[in-house]
């Protein structure tokens, strides 16, 4: 991957400093924000006038736990087994340690640990166990940033994931396929499908080819669009004028999704012409699943690079996957053999798939730090966040979870280190993750204030 | 509270208690209820022993209990899965079971069948097996455009729950896309008149400019070069004139490419200058194209005095335009169905999207809804597009509009949960489309909406629909969840141990499960078949799997299953891999395979941190897996469930994890008996097929009633469904439990037929 130096034209930085963002409130259902009053919001940028970016990976169905541990705190903190394939960016990342999804546990619902792993990880929220009927989760982290900067980008926010097919018939112990499937959700019933298919994320981020003057015909193309999703918006609030309660919320659904759609369409032409970047169109999904997982590791980076979008999601495998990893010798289903039960055999087999995750992850890294921009790198100016909502496969606890976050947010962070919270919930780093990037949010998910210092 | 309340489980205790009616008088609670209770239940719930915080005797009467619905649903869980008592304690008879749950749901819950509740449906957006089916229906292409759409969540185990399909942006964007795609597809509207050139004199090469044209005054050529958009016939017209003199007229040839293809007589003087025109085809590309002064004359004095010249003032290339109507796409044409001229445009026009705005919406369409999309051909009319293009538009327009995406179904007072009304017609037609075929209504049932003859003729559509080829999606959209095969495409079982495991193998075996269900469908078989059935449909490939000799090639055939181990579905190689780990079988996992897809009697979950039983090297060399199993649910707490599970997922040991029949487990040999915790016992798996197929024969045409009822409906089972559920089996029985008849029957049923209204729910956060 050729990866080329954004440059950062003096304009761009001025429109970024100037443009407020319109804060949705009453639909961020999950956040109690302090101003209310205040309408407008600036994404904060770097010290160098860089846009942060933010990034959320998915570890499933917990980890080895002693191997992922390290020894010590700070600075001086000595690598674990598991993370030692990552040594090459000790100096990037800080390992997490003491943070809690209380949300995730069952508080009364009964199994399903790896639906509420999975949904919760970014909502902090209980997910509500029904098989179909009236699913409530409530919004994620990633999807309140892409709310306040994603009209900053071409694309608010961008869903990866690394499983295609999905389970037929029963998911976890009675919580609907929705749970098991996204961590990214719009809103407290709508989940965003992470795409799996590199082809299609491609052509979503680039799809349109260089960024140039619109032409006649294309001018004319945005004047019919604009036209029908005006008409059909029309149709919407008369259908749902006609309909009963349930249905009307599901044309809320379909004319939110039209706005966005209509916004990002106006939004189109006030970015940047950018260069395509030199990268080759992938052209499916690699039968490797390590190669698959590089591929959208390549283009979560070039999404940033491009600065097509500040919030990415990538859901590498689903809570409760029972993929197996052919790569590193592991033929048992990485779910059945979570719950080893103290046996060496499949703790060993585990330790290898936690091993062969992270160090993809550690690609991810590479692609990161090789990008430039300023005097600083991509990595420099984001800050990535990589997780599972279980701890222990074995256990399924929800509590200490195995937590790492990538990249300094253009100095706010402190990488290099290792860090223990002792028991707060994960929330808080979300509430002080998106108070990084300028949101003036004090609450999120459970959340009980923030963690200083990260 | 938060959870949902879980109705369903009423409805599966059904399943244990074949033909008992709810009709029948249930009973007072002091004279046949409370003994029972007070038999096997006190001890531990009543009398202020509330142990895990249940007491039996809080409510007095069915009035109070209905305060405490959970309660009671736990109850009926418990009870019907056999969870209470506790295995080491008395035992109610199953009569006395059956009692209970009759009781709860007449007294406490209050289900009546004479006036049924038919539950609401919330509106379901087409999923994308819908959409492409919709599309090919629609407009007679086989784009499948949603093959890109993001997966559809499914619920209750299956992908066209209403409730679980969202619309997120992405998919919205894919949807506008997809339209235009669609579009590009269908009709040809786009490059064939799409540029139209004018070169004016001062684009030209050579003459000589002047009074606003370009002048030849001796035989020459004007040159201009153009980059012709596609190969095709052009309309190449020259805006021209000159001077007259002599006794003919201004000759000028017009070249493509170096080739003269016309020569045109230019008598238009220099103030009147007129179009000549010549239809040429042009290969895409670059070409140069030269008008050419022919004839000059000159003579200066004499009678025949004159000065002949040739004037170019513009040349104008339009194209490539169609040949003729006959090469358009009969897609095209079934668009454009009836030829518009330029005085009648807009009918037609508006006939065309009268057309398929009714198709689309699946309903009749309303003056004003049609007005809204023609305005945005208007729109597009203004800015000069072809009258393809702006039909095209309000096409794109229906695509992406509510009544297309969502199946509506409108009715009086929508908010009111006490009116019930039968769904219109055109919802019917659509209930029933989606429901067979996973498309929209085609033109008899059109037709017969129209004319609102289609409850009347209910029956006879549905045995017609069935017969129809479009009937196949059933498989696809209904028999791969139900059966759960959609799972092959996740499976990957152990190259170490399975290296024969192939690809294409797991093609085949997907095959015949659902050449199977097919089969089924088509010839009306009794749905018993897919318990009991003596035949199944391989290829050479799937024979040699099976070790069936003397079977070769990629064809798939009807072969008898006599004589050999296998029975029904239950022994498809399919089934047996995706109940099975990557290295081993899993008994558990088929035996609930089969109480939650076939008999419709799943345990209750597990209890939290209980680990999933595994494989290990040195737990091998202790014995099969099977006695290492009985070990492991040797505890009290698992061991009510697994005695439900185990014996059926034991039966099927003589298969291994990829379906390949086995006499030898290692070292040990196989030992496929076991005893139903309902008392069947069997030796081998085709004994235990017969007894499913016979012994547990309500169960599980209750089991396909309901699945088959929840993928017809789009929700799940509610507790006031069992009245219809009970019609459905009864008239599936006396039809011999023929496929067409529970079709039928669930077409005939109150929640297919009627609706009710939606209370308002505040949001509880």
């Amino acid at each position: 991957m050729n990866i080329q130096t954004r440059k950062w034209a003096l304009s761009r930085r001025g429109f970024l400093r100037g443009t407020g963002v319109a804060l949705a409130l009453p639909a961020l259902e999950s956040m109690i924000v302090p101003a209310m009053g205040q309408s407008q919001v600036k994404a904060r940028l770097t010290k160098d006038g860089f846009p942060i970016r933010m990034g959320f990976v998915y570890h499933p169905n917990g980890v080895i736990v002693p191997n992922w541990v390290p020894r010590g705190n700070g600075n001086n903190y000595q690598m674990s087994p598991t993370l030692k394939t990552i040594e090459r960016h000790r100096s990037e990342f800080q390992v997490i340690g003491g943070l809690d999804h209380h949300k995730a546990k069952a508080n009364g619902d009964g199994g399903g640990d790896h639906a509420r792993a999975n949904a919760t990880f970014l909502t902090g929220r209980q997910a509500r166990k029904t098989a179909g009927a009236d699913i409530r989760i409530g919004i994620s982290v990633d999807q309140v940033a892409a709310r306040f900067i994603g009209r900053e980008t071409r694309l608010p926010s961008l869903e990866l994931a690394g499983d295609k097919s999905r389970m037929a018939g029963k998911c976890d112990s009675g919580y609907s396929c929705a749970y098991q499937y996204n961590v990214s959700w719009k809103s407290e019933s709508v989940p965003m499908p992470g795409e799996a298919n590199p082809r299609l994320v491609f052509e979503r981020l680039f799809g349109a080819g260089a960024r140039r003057k619109p032409t006649e015909s294309e001018r004319l193309r945005k004047l019919y669009q604009n036209s029908i999703l005006d008409l059909v918006l029309d149709d919407a609030r008369r259908l749902k004028s006609k309909l009963g309660s349930t249905d009307q919320r599901k044309l809320d659904e379909y004319m939110e999704s039209v706005r966005e759609v209509e916004i990002r369409i106006q939004q189109a032409e006030k970015f940047d012409e950018f260069e395509m970047p030199d990268y080759k169109k992938p052209s499916g999904i690699p039968k490797d699943f390590r190669a698959h997982v590089r591929l959208m590791y390549d283009l979560m980076t070039l999404a940033f690079q491009t600065d097509t979008t500040r919030v990415a999601s990538f859901l590498v495998a689903y809570d409760g996957s029972n993929r197996t990893y052919p790569q590193v010798g592991v033929n048992n289903g990485h779910h059945a053999i979570s719950h080893h039960r103290g046996e060496a055999d499949k703790i060993e087999k585990l330790k290898r798939i936690d091993y062969f995750l992270v160090s993809e992850f550690g690609y991810f890294l590479d692609k990161m730090r090789s990008v430039k921009e300023g005097d600083g790198t991509l990595l420099d100016h984001s800050m990535i966040l990589y997780g599972g909502g279980i701890k222990d496969g074995d256990r399924h606890s929800h509590v200490d979870l195995p937590v790492l976050m990538a990249g300094r947010a253009g100095g706010v962070l402190h990488p290099g280190r290792a860090v223990h919270f002792g028991s707060v919930p994960m929330c808080n780093l979300y509430v002080s993750m998106l108070q990084v990037i300028g949101l003036p949010v004090s609450r999120f998910g459970d959340s009980t204030g923030l963690v200083r210092n990260i | 509270m938060r959870a949902a309340p879980r109705w369903w489980v009423l409805f599966l205790l059904m399943g244990l208690q074949p033909g008992l009616h709810v009709s029948h008088a249930a009973g007072s609670f002091e004279r046949d209820i409370k003994p029972i209770l007070s038999e096997f239940c006190y001890d531990c719930h009543a009398d202020g022993v509330e142990k895990g915080g249940v007491s039996l005797d809080a409510h007095a009467t069915p009035a109070a209990m209905r305060q405490d619905l959970q309660l009671w649903e736990a109850v009926l869980n418990n009870v019907q899965a056999h969870i209470m008592p506790p295995i080491e304690k008395p035992q109610p008879s199953l009569e006395q079971r059956a009692r209970i749950i009759e009781w709860v749901e007449t007294e406490v819950f209050q289900i009546d069948c004479t006036n049924p509740d038919p539950g609401r449906v919330t509106i379901r957006r087409l999923n994308r097996f819908e959409y492409n089916n919709v599309i090919r229906d629609l407009f007679g292409i086989t784009f499948q455009p949603a093959d890109d759409f993001p997966a559809d969540d499914s619920g209750y185990g299956f992908d066209n729950i209403g409730d679980v399909l969202s619309l997120s942006p992405l998919l919205f964007e894919k949807y506008l896309r997809a339209a235009e795609q669609v579009m590009d597809r269908t009709i040809v509207s786009g490059p064939s008149e799409p540029d139209v050139m004018e070169i004016t004199h001062d684009m030209m090469h050579g003459g000589n400019d002047r009074d606003g044209a370009k002048w030849l005054t001796s035989n020459g050529d004007i040159i201009s070069q153009y980059d012709f958009p596609g190969t095709g016939t052009y309309e190449i017209t020259v805006v021209a004139g000159g001077d007259q003199a002599g006794d003919e007229p201004v000759k000028m040839a017009v070249s493509v490419g170096g080739r003269q293809i016309v020569i045109h007589s230019v008598k238009a003087d220099r103030k009147t200058p007129r179009e000549y025109r010549v239809d040429h085809h042009v290969e895409e590309g670059s070409q140069r194209v030269a008008m050419s002064f022919l004839n000059d004359y000159y003579e200066k004095t004499g009678p025949k005095k004159g000065d002949r010249n040739l004037m170019v003032e513009r040349l104008v290339i339009k194209g490539p335009i169609r040949e003729n109507n006959a090469a358009l796409p009969p897609s095209h044409k079934r668009v454009f169905f009836r030829q518009h001229s330029e005085n009648n445009r807009l009918e037609v026009a508006r006939e065309i999207v009268s057309h398929f705005a009714f198709q689309a919406f699946r309903r009749p369409v309303s003056k004003g809804e049609i007005d809204r999309l023609m305005l945005i051909f208007r729109l597009a009319e203004r800015k000069g597009e072809t009258f393809e293009t702006c039909v095209r538009l309000a096409l794109q327009t229906i695509l992406v509009s509510p009544s297309f995406l969502f199946r509506e179904e409108l009715q009086p007072e929508p908010d009111n949960p006490e009116r019930v009304f039968p769904i219109d017609e055109f919802a019917l037609a659509s209930r029933l489309s989606f429901f067979i075929w996973s498309s929209m209504p085609d033109r008899e049932l059109f037709g017969l909406a129209s004319r609102g003859r289609l409850r009347e003729n209910l029956d006879e559509q549905v045995r017609r629909m069935l017969r129809d080829t479009r009937a196949k999606a059933m498989a696809d959209g209904f028999a791969e969840q139900w059966l759960q095969i959609r799972n092959l495409d996740l499976v990957t079982p152990s190259e170490d141990v399975f290296p024969g495991f192939t690809e294409s193998l797991k093609e085949s075996m997907r095959t015949e499960t659902r050449m199977f269900f097919r089969h089924i469908q088509r010839y009306d078989l009794s749905i018993l078949d897919f318990l009991g059935a003596d035949y199944t449909f391989v290829n050479g490939e799937l024979a040699r799997h099976y070790d069936m000799p003397g079977i070769e090639g990629g064809e798939f055939r009807k072969v008898t299953l006599r004589g050999t181990p296998r029975m029904g579905v239950l022994t498809h190689g399919s089934i047996l891999t995706i109940t099975s780990n990557p290295s081993r079988t899993a008994p558990v996992k088929r035996g609930l395979w089969v109480l939650e897809n076939l008999l419709g009697t799943p345990p209750p979950q597990p209890p939290d941190d209980i680990p999933e039983f595994e494989e290990t090297a040195e737990a091998a060399a202790s014995g099969t897996l099977r006695e290492r199993l009985e070990k492991h649910r040797d505890s009290p707490v698992c061991r009510s469930c697994h005695a439900r599970m185990d014996p059926l997922g034991f039966g099927l040991e003589n298969f291994d994890a990829i379906g390949r029949y086995r006499l030898m487990e290692g070292d040990f040999l196989v030992d496929s008996s076991g005893k139903l915790v309902s008392g069947e016992t069997f030796t081998n798996s085709r004994e235990l097929s017969r007894i499913l197929a016979e012994d547990k024969k309500e169960e599980f045409v209750r089991s396909f009633v309901e699945r088959l009822l929840t993928y017809a409906l789009g929700r799940g089972i509610k507790h006031f469904d069992r009245c219809a559920v009970n019609e459905i089996v009864g008239k599936a029985a006396l039809g011999e439990h023929r496929f067409s008849d529970v079709v039928v029957a669930i077409a005939e049923s109150a929640p297919f037929q009627l609706r009710r209204g939606d209370p308002f729910r505040p949001d509880e956060n």
